[in-house]
């Protein structure tokens, strides 16, 4: 009697054991077929939501914290489905205010809504403000307008707007070229084109992140801090940019000229302080850039345009030869009116014999047979070290996007003739940028160093400011050679009386004009006129580089750039606050 | 006999034992649903403090973007086009360098701009090992026997 009641529980205990293991193993088996992960991917939407969240994009400041990139509010306005309760009214009131078709609106309104495919639709974006205000009167006069009994009170419920940022440019054109733009329609892929909207773009553009937001009350705990992009401060002066800009455009509208390009650089530290150039256009409306740079146009010339400077460039032939010792200030040159170099018989601008001449002569009357010399003293494999040292076979690296280069011809390569050495010494067969140039006479005016340009002071990252310290490039002439020099062309400049001279600052300065090539070669009736100065002599704050490009008043850099290098200089001295001479000098004595 | 007169005795009664049980169960009732009061009185602050912390950072992003925007606003407001508009209809001009007065303010140096604070350089602390982990005994003494002419000057003055 008692084994069969042990043998009874025993098989009770089996029943259950079997069942509970059974229901056991399914549990498991249903949580693995391949259906189980469907439902745990849609259990997913009904806890919660995730959403990537892209970061407030930085703004750019100029040197003073005036704002030249933003973001302005825009608003998307769109239809939860779910909760519309009166079709007709949403598509009434979004064509009055929107401007939207109101058939195609009721449409969208009276679509079914279906569960986790459709349940949102995107009637407008980038909606203004003012619009948004109108449609929350509307929305509030609904709600509280008084209505007769067998009336139905309209609603809007079911229409929703969100507010979102959009990349703002308040300047408009202003500084555009160094900016760039960022392609703010495109809301996912968004991205900075040219300037530093490129250069800095992920920076500038933080770290989207995907973020969980639960559901159930309970389980908020915190809501994830997205920390916005870093900000930028430029070296940039607006007040100094507004004006270079305004200044090129006079110098382009009364010389002809059918582009131009100022850069005002510090050749202290390396910084831009302005670079203007044409075209330019405003980046509020970026998607006319086609029409604004046709064809081959480049968006930043000053960067990424190459050009035979013509004589400007003998500030760094002379430079060259001063540094090796090849001449001395007062070498004498006896000019003969032309010279032979590689087989090649090289001219002076005005096919003259200008007789003996010492170095600063040569300089004040830009010589080309005198500079062809000095060249062929200093030997091409000297003369192409220094262009090296002085950054002439690469990018200067400036934080802008679109920078470019011409390859420099060297000795031995199959482009490299003879004649070119000569050629090379007054600017004709070689392309530069007027990047390069400003950087590579920087150093002329800053005791030999030369400072790598650049447009951002600081960055500005969770809300500490970052300053960028200046970098030294290279040191391609001592300090004595380029006070010697800067003391040459300040008394080129006075002795010519030139018209880029600056009542009461000393300035030293070269003019250029350079013949452009073509298929046919060089013409002379078409040409580019530049100017480079900087000042005060002494102790240089800026450096001014003018390029007008085919100007038709005339063909000289002398009678075009060089007025224009004045005008920007009497103006920046204002802006900057730079003293004359007489008063800097006396207090500077003062001092000491 | 006796032994179970004594049981009886102290035995309670039954309608008293049906009591304590009653209590008992009811305490046991009292304390689970105080218990899931209290549980239902913090979820419930939890739920209501999760929503408040959402509102919040809603209206953070909200004023986020009202700030971004009035920036925006105020910077197209002063904008150097504005602004040279707004100079030229109140006939100013820009200043002529041979007509400017210059004065030498001693001492004065124009501060560089910053839109932010400079990082913070977080200084590394220093061990703080106490003097008794790396003084010798001799180097105790001697600061013991340094010490000693200061209190025996000061000793007096604590006199009456």
């Amino acid at each position: 009697m008692k084994n069969a009641s042990w043998t009874r529980y025993i098989l009770i205990l089996l029943v259950f054991v079997l069942l509970s293991g059974s229901v056991g193993v399914r549990m498991i088996s249903i949580q693995n077929i391949p259906a189980a992960q469907v439902i745990l991917e849609k259990s997913k939407n009904l806890v919660g939501v995730t959403q990537t969240i892209y970061p407030e994009r930085g703004s750019i400041y100029d040197s003073q914290g005036r704002l030249l990139a933003g973001n302005e509010t825009v608003y998307e306005v769109g239809l939860d489905l779910r909760s519309i309760a009166q079709p007709e009214t949403i598509a009434a009131v979004a064509s009055s205010v929107l401007g939207l078709d109101y058939s195609e609106t009721l449409v969208y309104a009276k679509t079914e809504p279906i569960e986790n495919q459709k349940l949102y639709i995107v009637l407008d974006s980038f909606v203004e403000k003012e619009k948004i205000e109108q449609l929350e009167l509307i929305e509030e006069d609904y709600k509280t307008r008084p209505i007769g009994k067998n009336e139905t009170r309209p609603s809007l419920e079911g229409l929703i707007w969100t507010p979102y940022n959009k990349r703002s440019y308040p300047e408009g054109d202003v500084a555009a070229n160094l900016l760039g733009f960022y392609s703010f329609l495109d809301r996912v892929d968004g991205r900075g084109y040219y300037g530093v909207e490129e250069a800095y773009n992920d920076l500038l553009a933080g770290t989207p992140k995907q973020v969980y937001t639960p559901f159930d009350p309970q389980k908020i705990s915190s809501v994830e801090d997205i920390p916005p992009g870093a900000s930028l401060v430029l070296t940039i002066d607006r007040e100094i940019q507004a004006m270079v800009e305004e200044q090129l455009a006079e110098a382009i509208e009364w010389s002809g000229a059918e582009s131009g390009t100022i850069v005002v650089y510090n050749p202290e530290d390396g910084s831009i302080i302005a670079m203007a150039t044409t075209p330019r256009m405003d980046p509020n409306y970026y998607w006319t850039q086609g029409s604004v740079f046709p064809g081959s146009t480049p968006f930043n010339r000053p960067i990424s345009e190459t050009y035979e400077p013509g004589s400007v460039f003998k500030v760094i032939t002379m430079a060259s030869a001063l540094d090796a010792g090849a001449v001395k200030p007062d070498t004498i040159f006896n000019d003969t009116g032309s010279i032979m170099v590689g087989g090649s018989t090289i001219t002076n601008w005005n096919y003259g014999a200008w007789g003996e001449q010492d170095m600063t002569g040569c300089m004040q009357h830009s010589l080309n047979v005198c500079l062809s010399w000095i060249a062929t003293q200093l030997g091409a494999d000297k003369f192409y070290t220094y262009l090296k040292n002085f950054g002439f076979d690469r990018n200067t690296g400036i934080d802008l996007g679109g920078e470019s280069h011409w390859p420099l011809k060297l000795p031995g390569d199959n482009q490299w003739y003879e004649v070119d050495l000569a050629t090379n010494s007054f600017g004709q067969g070689i392309s530069v940028t007027p990047i390069q140039m400003a950087m590579a006479i920087g150093a002329v005016a800053n005791e030999g160093r030369m400072m790598a340009p650049h447009v951002v002071k600081a960055i500005i990252i969770d809300g500490q400011q970052y300053e960028i310290n200046p970098v030294i490039v290279g040191n391609p002439i001592k300090a004595e050679t380029a006070e010697t020099l800067t003391r040459m062309l300040v008394t080129s400049l006075e002795e010519e009386s030139s018209v880029a001279l600056v009542e009461g600052y000393s300035v030293a300065g070269k003019t250029g004009t350079a013949e452009i090539p073509t298929p046919f070669g060089y013409t002379s009736s078409v040409t580019n006129t530049s100017f480079v100065g900087w000042g005060p002599a002494e102790d240089p704050k800026f450096l001014v580089y003018v390029w007008l490009e085919k100007p038709t008043i005339s063909i000289w850099g002398s009678e075009v750039a060089a007025p224009v290098f004045s005008k920007v200089v009497q103006k920046l001295v204002v802006l900057m606050d730079i003293p004359p001479d007489q008063i800097r000098l006396q207090a500077s004595a003062e001092d000491h | 006999m006796k032994t179970k007169n004594i049981i009886h005795a102290y035995k309670q009664a039954p309608w008293r034992q049906q009591l304590q049980w009653i209590g008992i169960f009811l305490l046991i009732l009292v304390t689970i649903a105080a218990i899931a009061g209290v549980y239902l009185s913090l979820s419930a602050k939890a739920a209501v403090t999760g929503r408040r912390i959402q509102k919040l950072e809603f209206q953070i992003s909200a004023l986020e973007l009202e700030i971004n925007d009035l920036a925006s606003q105020l910077a197209y407001a002063s904008s150097a086009r504005v602004m040279s508009e707004r100079a030229k209809a109140l006939n100013m001009k820009q200043r002529d360098p041979a007509e400017a007065l210059y004065l030498e303010v001693p001492g004065y140096s124009p501060e560089g701009f910053a839109l932010a604070p400079a990082p913070s350089v977080d200084k590394i602390p220093s061990p703080s090992i106490l003097p008794e982990f790396t003084s010798s005994l001799w180097d105790w003494l001697g600061d013991r026997l340094a010490q000693l002419p200061e209190s025996a000057e000061s000793t007096p003055e604590a006199q009456p």
